[in-house]
């Protein structure tokens, strides 16, 4: 076997941003050995973006707030297409998991009594979201940060829970069907490292980086996502992407950076060229009832919500994306392709830098726009990937063939269905991220023998990895990178259509040939050519399982939008599309019945609303089955029930 | 405007050359374009070699700080434009050791950050189900500001005190420290109190009030020093004439 440095650890955490590090407190906490492998520095991981806040229905704003009231709006920002036990868990726990945060230190804007404060949010029937300005994805880090060095300090540096900073996860290797270990090697000198483990949870975040345009940091290259899969592990929903419908679109070289929802949930409103605020002509049919018809109303909303509808630039993010790609292709866009999202003539400077003082900055700083006093130029840009690792809803073990791994935050699918309501995703990650350390340790306690790592695949592993430094007059990774991106972007984007996916499937098998062909020469220390020559593996992987889905998926929903197939169909409500690899490496892709919903879960909506979503079948059966159970389709929920 | 600038950035490849040299490279001078996009343009087209770190490009994760013209900056929010006509020299943040190219060892200050203990320290905790400890508006304001910290390291680069003595514990942690001892929901003053008043605590500042003038979340290090000396003064005082006194 190659020499290289080895380590031990009962639990290995693969990824440090939110789940990642709530995983592995968790699984410390259960005194587990725990490592925590990060891509990044320590702290810096794609969590810090977050702006808006974490979801959780602790009714601290309106007491009409409660986790069935969330669980509903998470379903329906979803559309129905969520594992539903996750959707119930998340809804349930999150208040929960903020509270804890507190207790380890996190601040939270308050409320005049004391209580932490929460926010409008696209989706989000009540003010639900905890946060502190538009930074909470900072505090949150920073918080769980602290607290590991926290427990470090009672390990008294026994080494019960390191963190292995600036180091990448090549390789995950297993013994038989269950988790061996993991090879990775540190950024800083291109020294490889073995840890052996029975149990790996993946925590590594997205895959935006295979997109031109996206709110996503250097790290969001699907690792997590390929590693699972070639350890044998499935992938449901690649298809589903979103979009946010706010990212900068000038000037060019901040494009696609993040402009938070905040903005249109403390009064911000969209327009186009015409001056026009458009959003009216784009609520869909199922949303109709929700929100307001008239600009009177929803003004009238941020003020008196319980009797006024919301405003309908606050519709799920997908709406939103959409509603603004069709102004701009019909002429109706800024000069820079995008839309205008107006605070200044709404809000008094005052309130805007006391409630935006991020975004004023980002503005001021980026674009030399003054956000009191103009408007600011937006567009979509790629943000989340809804589809991840098949898991476990309870345990977050992940499904396929592999035993031992688990997976949290956004490198797991399922959560959040279709499409993800904001705000969902640093609730997700404290939810799941727990779980995934809990019940990761829980398989540690009930494993007979440990599993070894075979010394074959380490160093094939190994080998593997350090082909593009060896190969001389390769191509360049960064070329190829910005064709996958282009591809990606063009053919794989917002708007879909059978042709240009068939077609992106073809230039797909082209991009993995050639990624098996490039050169990354200036030798093993922090060769940034060599880091993406080996993310570009997993970039094309997790793409083509995008592809696939995408063209599958004959429908539209949430984050996936077909031309050729404009509507939700009821019948592929019922359909999970779930990715694995086969021997050869190369992509299976087969139709899953989605998880039926629970009666008492189903007797949270109204009988109306259910029949947006699904077929006479599924209708038919629900009326029997409400005979017998004590849930009432066809009632409204009680709040507070 | 000339359509080009010089960047002269500092190289340092330890398997070849035992000191940082400089390379000179020419890129595209854009209005709209921070020195990290004149870096990021090096590395995609003229130099895949160049190694530097940086994340998120818009000024919240606190990874890309360098030297410009000898000045500590995030180099996402530094415009190329401002350095016009050029050249402009691009270094690693001073007072750490270099790794390569621009990336310096960080790993001293995680060791201060623990030190100075920044998490919630209470006589006794509350169960997580009774929900939150209660804070006002008003005391939240109290810390809020050296809450900001972004961890980039701008004020130590910029710091002569650090410079000199790296025992020295520093801006970002002593403002972290105070981040935790001003919070209402915290009990932990005294405890910090043993850290923060040794020789390398507080004391080792002597108010040049660089950290202050680097730092680009107006997180003020140097309010924070000065401030905690006070304490630390009153406490000692107090433990003087009242040497029975818990504290």
């Amino acid at each position: 076997m190659t020499e290289l440095e080895k380590h031990s650890y009962d639990v290995v955490v693969i990824g440090a941003g939110g789940a990642g590090l709530r995983a592995a407190i968790e699984a410390r906490l259960a005194g587990k050995k725990t490592a925590i492998i990060s891509k990044s520095l320590f702290g810096k991981a794609h969590t810090v973006m977050a702006e808006g806040g974490a979801a959780a229905a602790m009714g601290n704003v309106n007491s009409k707030d409660n986790w069935m009231v969330h669980f509903r709006d998470t379903m329906r920002g979803g559309k129905f297409l969520n594992n539903f036990r996750m959707a119930e868990l998340h809804a349930k726990e999150a208040p929960d998991r903020v509270w804890e945060l507190e207790t380890y230190g996190a601040l939270f804007d308050r409320t005049p009594d004391g209580r932490i404060s929460q926010r409008n949010f696209g989706g989000h029937e009540y003010p639900r979201l905890a946060h502190v300005g538009d930074r909470t994805g900072l505090e949150l880090i920073r918080t769980l940060q602290q607290k590991i060095v926290s427990l470090q300090q009672e390990d008294g540096g026994d080494d019960r829970l390191r963190v292995f900073a600036e180091c990448t996860v090549t390789d995950l290797l297993l013994d038989g069907s269950r988790i061996a270990g993991a090879v990775g090697y540190y950024r800083e000198t291109g020294e490889f490292v073995l840890f052996e483990t029975p149990a790996i949870v993946l925590a590594t975040g997205g895959v935006g980086k295979s997109y031109k345009v996206t709110s996503n940091s250097w790290e969001y290259t699907g690792d997590g996502h390929a590693l699972a899969l070639r350890a044998g592990a499935t992938l449901i929903n690649m298809e589903f992407l979103q979009f946010h419908p706010t990212g900068m679109v000038w000037p060019p070289s901040v494009k696609g950076i993040l402009v938070t929802e905040s903005v249109r949930g403390d009064g911000g409103v969209l327009k186009n060229s015409d001056g026009k605020r458009f959003m009216f002509d784009y609520v869909p049919d199922v949303f109709r009832k929700q929100y307001a018809e008239t600009e009177e109303e929803a003004d009238r909303w941020y003020t008196d919500p319980d009797n006024n509808r919301r405003p309908p630039e606050l519709l799920p993010r997908d709406e939103v994306a959409r509603a603004i790609n069709a102004e701009v292709k019909a002429g109706r866009g800024t000069p820079a392709g995008g839309v205008y999202l107006d605070i200044a003539s709404r809000r008094p400077a005052e309130y805007i830098l006391k409630r935006l003082p991020s975004m004023y900055h980002q503005f001021k700083e980026l674009a030399d726009v003054d956000i009191t006093e103009a408007p600011m130029e937006i567009g979509p840009t790629c943000h989340y990937v809804m589809g991840g690792v098949e898991v476990d809803p309870d345990t977050a073990a992940a499904g396929g063939t592999v035993e031992g791994l688990f997976a949290a935050g956004e490198v797991s699918g399922g959560m959040h269905g279709s499409n993800r309501l904001g705000g969902n995703s640093l609730s997700d990650l404290l939810v799941f991220g727990k779980r995934a350390g809990e019940y990761a340790a829980l398989y540690v306690d009930r494993l007979g023998s440990r599993p070894a790592a075979p010394a074959a695949a380490v160093d094939a592993a190994v080998e593997a990895a350090l082909a593009p430094l060896v190969r001389e007059n390769g191509e360049n990774p960064f070329d190829v990178w910005s064709d996958l991106q282009q591809v990606m972007q063009d053919l794989v984007g917002i708007i879909r259509r059978k042709s240009e996916l068939e077609e992106s499937l073809k230039l797909l098998v082209d991009l993995k040939e050639r990624i098996g062909k490039v050169s990354a020469p200036g030798g093993r220390r922090f060769n940034p050519g060599w880091h993406l020559a080996i993310d570009l593996r997993n970039m094309v992987l997790v793409s083509e399982c995008t592809a696939r889905a995408a063209l599958e998926r004959e429908e539209s929903r949430g984050g996936h939008t077909r031309e050729d197939f404009p509507q939700m169909d009821a019948k592929w409500r019922q359909v999970n599309l779930v990715c694995s690899v086969g021997q050869a490496g190369e992509v299976e892709l087969v139709r899953k019945p989605v998880p039926t919903i629970r009666p008492e879960l189903l007797a949270l909506f109204e009988l109306s609303e259910l029949k947006k979503y699904m077929t006479d079948e599924e209708l038919a059966m629900l009326g029997d089955a409400s005979a017998e159970s004590t849930g009432r389709p066809g009632q409204p929920a009680k709040d507070g029930e | 405007m000339p359509e080009e600038i010089t960047l002269q950035v500092a190289r340092y490849r330890p398997e070849q050359e035992d000191r940082p040299t400089f390379d000179e490279y020419k890129v595209p001078l854009r209005k709209d374009w921070a020195v990290l996009d004149g870096l990021n343009y090096i590395k995609d087209e003229l130099d895949g070699t160049l190694s530097y770190r940086w994340s998120c490009r818009m000024g919240i994760c606190g990874s890309c700080g360098a030297r410009v013209n000898g000045e500590p900056k995030l180099t996402c929010g530094t415009f190329l434009t401002d350095y016009a006509p050029g050249p402009v020299r691009i270094e690693p943040l001073a007072n750490f050791p270099i790794i390569r190219d621009l990336v310096v060892d960080l790993t001293d200050f995680l060791v201060k950050l623990g030190a100075v203990q920044p998490w919630l320290i209470r006589d006794e905790d509350k169960p997580v189900e009774e929900g939150e400890y209660l804070q006002t508006p008003a005391e939240l304001d109290e810390y809020k500001q050296f809450s900001m910290c972004i961890n980039c390291m701008l004020c130590y680069s910029a710091c002569p005190v650090y410079g000199l003595d790296d025992k020295f514990l520093g801006p970002a942690a002593i403002a972290l420290a105070q981040r935790y001892n001003l919070d209402s929901r915290d009990e932990g003053a005294d405890r910090r109190l043993t850290v923060l008043s040794q020789p390398e605590g507080v004391w080792g500042c002597t108010f040049v009030g660089e950290c202050s003038r680097a730092c680009p979340k107006g997180v003020d290090p140097a309010g924070a020093i000065q401030r905690y000396k006070l304490t630390a003064a009153t406490a000692a005082v107090k433990k003087l004439l009242m040497p029975w006194g818990q504290r």
